[in-house]
């Protein structure tokens, strides 16, 4: 093992080992020498041929040298060079993109391996570490691994469905040279420079310093891809069915000119249909309706398939539904065709609906006896209990459906309360009534009317109505005439919704449109305090899950049907959760039941489907605090580098040098008091 | 064999000098004395034999008029003496850094030799009511440290006192030594002068010269150890001259011959020299008994006389 020296400088003690030699040949010749009185006869005698000068004591000489030489090297303090003490001129990291659009034209697989080859042909003078950009970066191979282990750990690195962010990811790796030993700092970028992930963080403030970014310029601009994104499911009754609503967004870039869709809910087939790509737009909106149970679970999945595709992790996506729990409306309405509608034969198994008693409003609010949602008409509100048992309806986290079918002060009060101003009754009169303009089509109530299946909203009109302004609520329905007829109110706790005309042939041909049975249905689901919580979930995502009322224990398992996934600690009712990097459906269960507590779907990021690359990504110009200037003086690779002093001090190879000084010194003691001893 | 590291005062055997008690030592020429002794002055002096009269002239010392013949014939006459005083011996000590070499086989360096020599010489003077003093040179750059020559029982004591002082250090020296006793010395006077006489004869010839000149008895001690006489080593060694620090590698196997050769040729041509200017040399080797030596230089002094 080759050594090195810290101060090799003090090697120029060396030239102290001339003292010795010279005494030792001096000696010789002092003690030759004869002091004679005289010489002035022999002034002229040529000198004879001698013997060339002899060391004596050879063994005393080499002892007193040897003991010198260990001194002055453990002053020049040797150290053996090794993988921890050699100097290093580059400290590089490497971020490996390992998000689904990567997953492009095996992108991934190509940048590991070409890692794992640069590593592996890497000197001993570069230390590296590998940043694995996934939803959370992580460090993949931190600095001062062992090379084999570090290759062992990049090979075992899985695309995977996730996105990251690109910043988080240069911030980790600026953090890891900010801390590394190397002279030269490098970070090289192994990834497709997605266009929206440059995008996302072009106004980040600078913060690289004296860094070094290798970034890479793709291959194409744009790569072709067929991708399903945004699943959205509902369950739609139409008094004799129970529908799921399922809608999804398909985004094809590229040549391809037909996709095939294929739709499957509960392992049956729902649709497999051939969609024609050309002259569509970049996003299509399918959906699909189909009958299912609504009692139970549902869990379905859509793919598409076509070509060119470029990515085909995008090509899947999965959706699920939770059974239909029959909800409880509180009626307090004398439209005979609001009662049919939410009547038991029409309603079975949706709603349960009790009609309440307006002259025992008073019990109705003193019982506990609450429904989930109270659908009302405005000329109940003439009485206070009436407007106190909305008010509860909305403090306690309820739903409140109002037709407002009548306008009075009392009732123009009660509005105002809920941040509705009315300006007065409007009667269309001989002009006809005024039909729906506009309809918030996204919003869950309206959003299966997307479909003709449950008829058309813009056939219905509004003869009569109240012409509410609100500045918090939202409208969801316009007249012609711009007014709004259909609000969600905002600032309470509970749902409000509030339509500008009653539920009566009067005011609208609403109830007895087929449409008027379905929007009842997702009025009042949207209206019913449900669980919130998302059920689709990007891959890696965590999210702390509430549990149902009543769920005992200290964790819950989270399934991939019957396999077990991972365990999530629940704390106040709450699991934390961390979904898996695989898309699919998963089920949150208790640890000893297989009951499902909820279902959840795990679906790539849209942003992910987005093949579009950048070549000179601004954001990253703008993370640099100064342009990397070259010393003076200095070419790359020409910049001195000290070795690692801390790995050197360790190894106290001066101590033995000293230590081995004294042991010849005390050699030579004993030698030449033999020799003197001798003479 | 006295021991080298001994002080002169430890060293001086006089027993070893009373063997040489009943030789005579008696200068050639003529010396002025003014005490009785056994030497004859050529001056008029104050002396213990009165020799003649002079008339007196003003200015002389009143108490040399002769007071009786004053009485007598009413002349007043100053008395010539015939002084027969002591000779006066100096020595002079060559000290350069020469003198220090001791041989293997040397009791002593040749320096101590020569300090041995001069103690002895001068204990045996001042036995013969010889005055003896001593010229010294401490150290090259200093001025000459000059004992005056006395009789008295302390003047041992302080020649002692001088020579044990002397330190071998520096170069030649001899024609300074020389030359400050030519300055020195006004009175004809003996002097003994002790060197290993490593200097060329040409050098030191001048100062001989001008002291002969000047009247003055020298005597020379010619100090030498065996080693310079014999050269006899062996092993091939690095030579460092003493004084100038030269360095020569020799192998004495391959040089000897020449080395006795020019050393005798350079011995020869300081006796030619001593030859000339009638100046008895004696060679005192620092391997063999001084008194030896002395004792053999008497008998030759003796035998010449």
């Amino acid at each position: 093992m080759p050594f090195s020296f810290l101060n090799p400088w003090f090697w120029l003690g060396a030239l102290a080992v001339a003292g010795p030699l010279w005494l030792h040949l001096r000696r010789k010749q002092e003690t030759n020498l004869f002091r004679f009185s005289a010489v002035r006869f022999l002034e002229d005698e040529a000198e004879p041929r001698r013997r060339p000068h002899q060391f004596r004591d050879v063994l005393l000489l080499a002892l007193r040298l040897a003991a010198l030489l260990l001194i002055i090297s453990a002053f020049a303090w040797p150290y053996l060079r090794g993988a921890s003490t050699l100097p290093i001129k580059e400290s590089r990291v490497y971020i490996l993109d390992n998000t689904l659009s990567h997953q492009a034209l095996q992108g991934f697989t190509r940048d590991r391996d070409r890692i794992v080859d640069e590593i592996r042909g890497s000197g001993t003078d570069v230390q590296t570490a590998v940043i694995e950009l996934t939803g959370v970066p992580r460090v993949a191979v931190p600095f001062g691994e062992q090379r084999e282990a570090a290759l062992q750990r990049l090979r075992e690195l899985h695309p995977s469905f996730q996105r990251g962010s690109y910043l988080a990811a240069f911030r980790m790796a600026n953090s890891l040279l900010a801390n590394s030993l190397g002279e030269r700092k490098k970070i090289v970028f192994c990834s497709d420079n997605q266009e929206n992930q440059w995008k996302e963080s072009v106004n980040t403030p600078p913060f690289l310093r004296g860094v070094q970014v290798d970034v890479p310029t793709p291959g194409a601009k744009l790569l072709p891809n067929l991708s399903l994104s945004d699943p959205r499911t509902q369950r739609v009754f139409l008094g004799d069915k129970s529908l799921v609503h399922f809608t999804a967004k398909l985004t094809h870039t590229g040549p391809a000119r037909s996709a095939q869709i294929m739709l499957r809910a509960n392992g049956q087939a729902v649709f497999n249909r051939t969609l024609a790509l050309e002259n569509q737009p970049e996003t299509i909106m399918i959906q699909a309706q189909w009958e299912a149970e609504p009692g139970s679970w549902l869990f379905g999945e859509a793919t598409v398939e076509g070509a060119p595709d470029a990515l085909a992790a995008d090509n899947r996506l999965f959706f699920s539904l939770a059974p239909v729990v029959e909800g409880k409306v509180a009626l307090l309405a004398q439209s005979p065709y609001l009662r049919l509608a939410l009547s038991e034969e029409i309603m079975r198994g949706q709603w349960a609906t009790r009609v309440l008693d307006p002259t025992h409003l008073d019990e109705e609010t003193a019982t506990n006896a609450d429904a989930d949602v109270l659908c009302l008409e405005s000329n109940y509100l003439q009485s206070s209990a009436a407007r106190k048992l909305l008010a509860r309806y909305l403090a306690t986290k309820r739903g409140v459906l109002l037709f407002v079918n009548r306008l009075t002060p009392a009732i123009e009060g009660c509005l105002r309360e809920f941040g509705f101003e009315t300006e007065g009754a409007v009667n269309t009169g001989p002009e006809g009534p005024e039909r729906f303009q506009f309809v918030f089509s996204n919003h869950p109530i309206f959003h299966p009317f997307l479909s003709p299946e449950y008829g058309n909203l813009m056939d219905i009109k509004v003869s009569q109505y109240v012409r509410l302004k609100s500045a918090a609520a939202m409208p969801l329905i316009f007249s012609e005439r711009g007014a709004g007829l259909f609000f969600q109110g905002s600032g309470s706790f509970g749902k409000l919704f509030v339509a500008a005309f009653g539920a009566d042939r009067e005011h609208t041909s609403w109830p007895v449109d087929q449409t008027f049975i379905p929007f009842l249905d997702l009025t009042l689901q949207a209206a019913r305090a449900q669980d919130l919580t998302p059920t689709i979930f990007e891959p890696g995502e965590a999210a702390s899950i509430p549990l149902p009322a009543g769920v005992a224990g200290t964790e819950v398992v989270l399934r991939e049907g019957e396999r077990e996934v991972r365990r999530a600690s629940v704390q106040q009712g709450r699991a934390e959760v961390r979904f898996p990097d695989k898309p699919g459906h998963y089920v949150l269960t208790t640890e000893d039941s297989a009951q499902v507590l909820n279902a959840f779907s795990v679906n790539p990021s849209p942003k992910e489907s987005q093949l579009t690359f950048s070549e000179s990504p601004q954001a990253l110009k703008g993370w640099h605090q100064d342009a990397l200037r070259e010393k003076p003086g200095h070419s790359s690779g020409e910049v001195p580098t000290p070795p690692r002093l801390s790995a050197i001090l360790q190894q106290r190879v001066w101590w033995w040098m000293v230590l081995g000084a004294l042991l010849v010194l005390t050699l030579e003691m004993v030698s030449a008091g033999t020799r003197r001893e001798r003479k | 064999m006295p021991v080298a590291t001994q002080t002169l005062t430890e060293r001086f055997d006089p027993t070893l000098l009373a063997a040489l008690e009943g030789l005579d030592f008696k200068a050639r020429y003529i010396m002025e004395g003014f005490l009785a002794g056994l030497h004859n002055s050529p001056f008029h002096g104050f002396s213990v034999e009165f020799s003649d009269y002079r008339n007196y002239q003003p200015g002389d010392d009143l108490r040399r008029l002769d007071w009786r013949l004053y009485a007598r014939t009413d002349r007043l006459c100053i008395k010539r003496y015939m002084q027969e005083t002591n000779v006066r011996f100096y020595i002079l000590c060559d000290t350069s850094a020469s003198m220090e070499y001791r041989g293997s086989a040397a009791w002593g360096s040749k320096l101590e030799c020569a300090k041995v020599l001069s103690a002895a010489l001068t204990w045996f003077l001042l036995k013969q009511n010889d005055a003896a003093g001593m010229i010294t040179i401490p150290d090259p750059s200093e001025v000459p440290e000059y004992l005056r020559p006395s009789q008295r029982s302390s003047q041992f004591g302080l020649m002692l006192r001088q020579l044990d002082s002397l330190r071998p250090s520096g170069g030649a020296c001899l024609a300074q030594l020389l030359q400050h006793a030519a300055r020195l010395v006004h009175r004809r006077s003996v002097i003994l002068f002790f060197s290993d006489l490593l200097e060329p004869s040409e050098d030191v010839s001048l100062g001989f010269k001008h002291l002969r000149f000047l009247g003055h008895e020298l005597i020379v001690f010619h100090v030498l150890d065996r080693d310079e006489l014999e050269f006899p080593f062996s092993e091939p060694r690095v030579f460092e001259d003493l004084e100038s620090g030269v360095r020569r590698v020799v192998s004495p196997a391959a040089v000897r011959e020449k080395y006795l050769e020019r050393f005798n040729a350079y011995m020869e041509g300081h006796r030619r020299l001593f030859r000339e200017l009638e100046i008895p040399h004696c060679l005192v080797r620092s391997d063999e008994n001084p008194w030896h030596a002395l004792a053999l230089f008497l008998n030759e002094r003796k035998r010449l006389l």
